[in-house]
């Protein structure tokens, strides 16, 4: 079995320690490690999604993929960086304003970072203000916003009204999700896109990078 | 009927006089529904509104925070209230679990015991209901406290990761529950009617963690409390959020459960013509008034065409009109008042 194989089963199967090892000894045998993320992370981080939509994964199999994908990430980050490679796009994501509840945020993050995206992870009750002026520091292409609440997924609007007020909202994309969140709500508040669950938001995230 | 008649004569599969009705919502709804009305308590409101209401009554703890930690609850779990405008949520702050690794470790942790409970003052609590009102007593949701306990996501991947761990966790949860129960059904005997047993193992659009994981970790100890409940003669009301289609057999033929809640049908698989057709001769339905959607957004027209759907649909099953979850500070007073005033208005059998 090939090593590309075994870091593919290594994610596909959750294992952090075995991701970690196999991504090492490749990186010291003087693997690229850009073609370690195109070839082998990125198709198994959609093949982790495929299952999670085909109700094969759930939750905890996703958690643990994402866990396996970052240890050798962790490893390859760097070597990119140092290489001046650009990611996908640049993602800043956090839990609106009031709303603790960050698994779906988690889970998005981490399968957008498994698709080659850098992702800005601003945490939880990130205020509207936190998010334009990372989006700006950051010269993020995408907003990411999530929330669990009826009570709180109003403060998505609030951002967006935040970046139109910083002169920005032609500059970024607004993607939102979570539970009470709704595709006629995205379009009632004029985000750029909504989508259901974490691999149909890396699809989305694609999409409104390639507008 | 009383409300109580309805309840029972839901659970016993015959016609009540008319669709019963539940109420959850935030303390601080309630409080403003007690402003607007006029109603100084839930007797009231319940009155106000013809709510059959279930009353919930537990034993309460001697001490409310375990000892020598004000700051905890009995778990050892904090929590801080967290604001988003027009309210206020309590969560969890802390994860006194998170760092443990050996079944050794869990052990030593002081975990509650069923002796801290004061059954005394729950007997008094329980002469203070109404006779015409039904009971609940009894809380079984221990991955919830677990998923607090350990963090959320820990405690989902412990699920395939520490496996050893969580049943351990799990089975040490499991001696305080039972015992709690078999003291708190033995002094309320005669006048619990319902018990609660939970878990929320679904998402918006499929199950949190497997139906494999959810047979092995959690079906089991649920079955054991149900059938406490029902050897004290004592209903089964089973709350799991989300979109759970596929685990509502195992719900059935290994819990045992008689109600579900809160039936979220705009969640894929939670059609209510669907479950009424697959399940209906089995199962109460409670809830099915929207509680993302058309209790806090919609109007008070599309609130009486959910309830009037409702009993269509429901019409040959067995229902309890209730919002789906607790009715949050979004909900506009007439959106509540149009949900209760049109089951009442429509609701007979």
């Amino acid at each position: 079995m090939s090593m590309i194989q075994t870091l593919y089963d290594a994610i596909l199967n959750g294992n952090a320690k075995a991701a970690k090892e196999i991504t090492q000894t490749s990186l010291a045998a003087g693997g690229n490690p850009q073609s370690l993320v195109d070839d082998t992370m990125i198709p198994a981080m959609n093949e982790v999604g495929r299952r999670y939509e085909a109700n094969e994964y759930f939750v905890p199999e996703l958690l643990i993929a994402a866990r396996a994908m970052k240890a050798s990430l962790e490893l390859i980050r760097p070597l990119l960086t140092a290489r001046g490679a650009e990611p996908v796009g640049r993602v800043v994501i956090g839990t609106v304003q009031g709303d603790l509840h960050d698994i779906g945020k988690n889970l998005v993050g981490a399968m957008l970072e498994g698709a080659g995206f850098e992702v800005i992870d601003l945490g939880v009750d990130v205020s509207p203000e936190k998010f334009i002026a990372a989006a700006k520091d950051r010269n993020a292409r995408l907003v990411a916003l999530s929330a669990l609440l009826t009570t709180t997924m109003h403060s998505m609007k609030a951002v967006l009204e935040k970046l139109r007020e910083a002169g920005i909202r032609d500059n970024v994309k607004v993607m939102i999700g979570g539970a009470p969140v709704t595709q006629k709500y995205a379009d009632e508040i004029g985000a750029d896109g909504y989508s259901s669950n974490a691999n149909a938001a890396v699809a989305l995230a694609r999409k409104l990078m390639a507008a | 009927m009383t409300p109580k008649e309805r309840w029972l004569a839901t659970f016993a599969g015959e016609k009540p006089d008319r669709i019963p009705t539940d109420y959850w919502a935030t303390d601080e709804v309630t409080a403003r529904l007690f402003a607007e009305l006029g109603c100084r308590n839930i007797e009231e409101l319940y009155t106000r509104l013809h709510i059959d209401g279930l009353i919930v009554v537990d034993p309460p703890r001697r001490d409310e925070h375990r000892a020598g930690d004000p700051g905890a609850d009995l778990w050892g779990l904090r929590r801080r209230l967290i604001g988003y405008g027009a309210g206020e949520y309590d969560e969890f702050v802390n994860h006194p679990l998170a760092e443990l690794t050996t079944v050794e470790e869990l052990e030593a942790y002081p975990w509650p015991s069923a002796d801290d409970h004061d059954y005394d003052a729950f007997c008094d609590m329980l002469r203070a209901v109404p006779a015409h009102r039904m009971v609940r007593s009894g809380n079984f949701e221990p991955f919830l406290i677990y998923a607090g306990l350990r963090g959320l996501e820990q405690a989902l991947v412990d699920l395939v990761e520490n496996q050893e761990f969580v049943e351990a966790a799990l089975a040490r949860m499991f001696r305080y529950y039972f015992a709690l129960a078999e003291r708190t059904f033995e002094a309320g005997k005669g006048r619990i009617g319902v018990t609660y047993i939970a878990e929320d193992l679904g998402g918006q659009t499929s199950l949190l963690m497997s139906r494999a994981q959810i047979r092995k970790f959690l079906l089991p100890n649920q079955k054991t409390m149900a059938d406490l409940a029902r050897s004290h003669g004592i209903h089964i009301f089973y709350h799991t959020d989300g979109a759970v289609r596929t685990v509502i057999p195992d719900l059935l033929d290994v819990t045992g459960i008689e109600l579900l809640n809160p039936i979220q049908w705009r969640c894929p698989g939670m059609e209510r013509e669907g479950l009424v057709r697959d399940f209906g001769k089995r199962l109460i339905f409670h809830g099915a008034m929207d509680n993302q959607q058309t209790m806090p957004f919609g109007t008070p027209a599309d609130v009486r065409a959910e309830v009037i759907a409702n009993i269509e649909i429901f019409r040959g099953a067995r229902w309890v009109c209730a919002p789906c979850h607790n009715l949050q500070p979004v909900t506009p007073t007439a959106n509540i008042l149009a949900l209760y005033d049109t089951i009442h208005a429509q609701g007979a059998l």
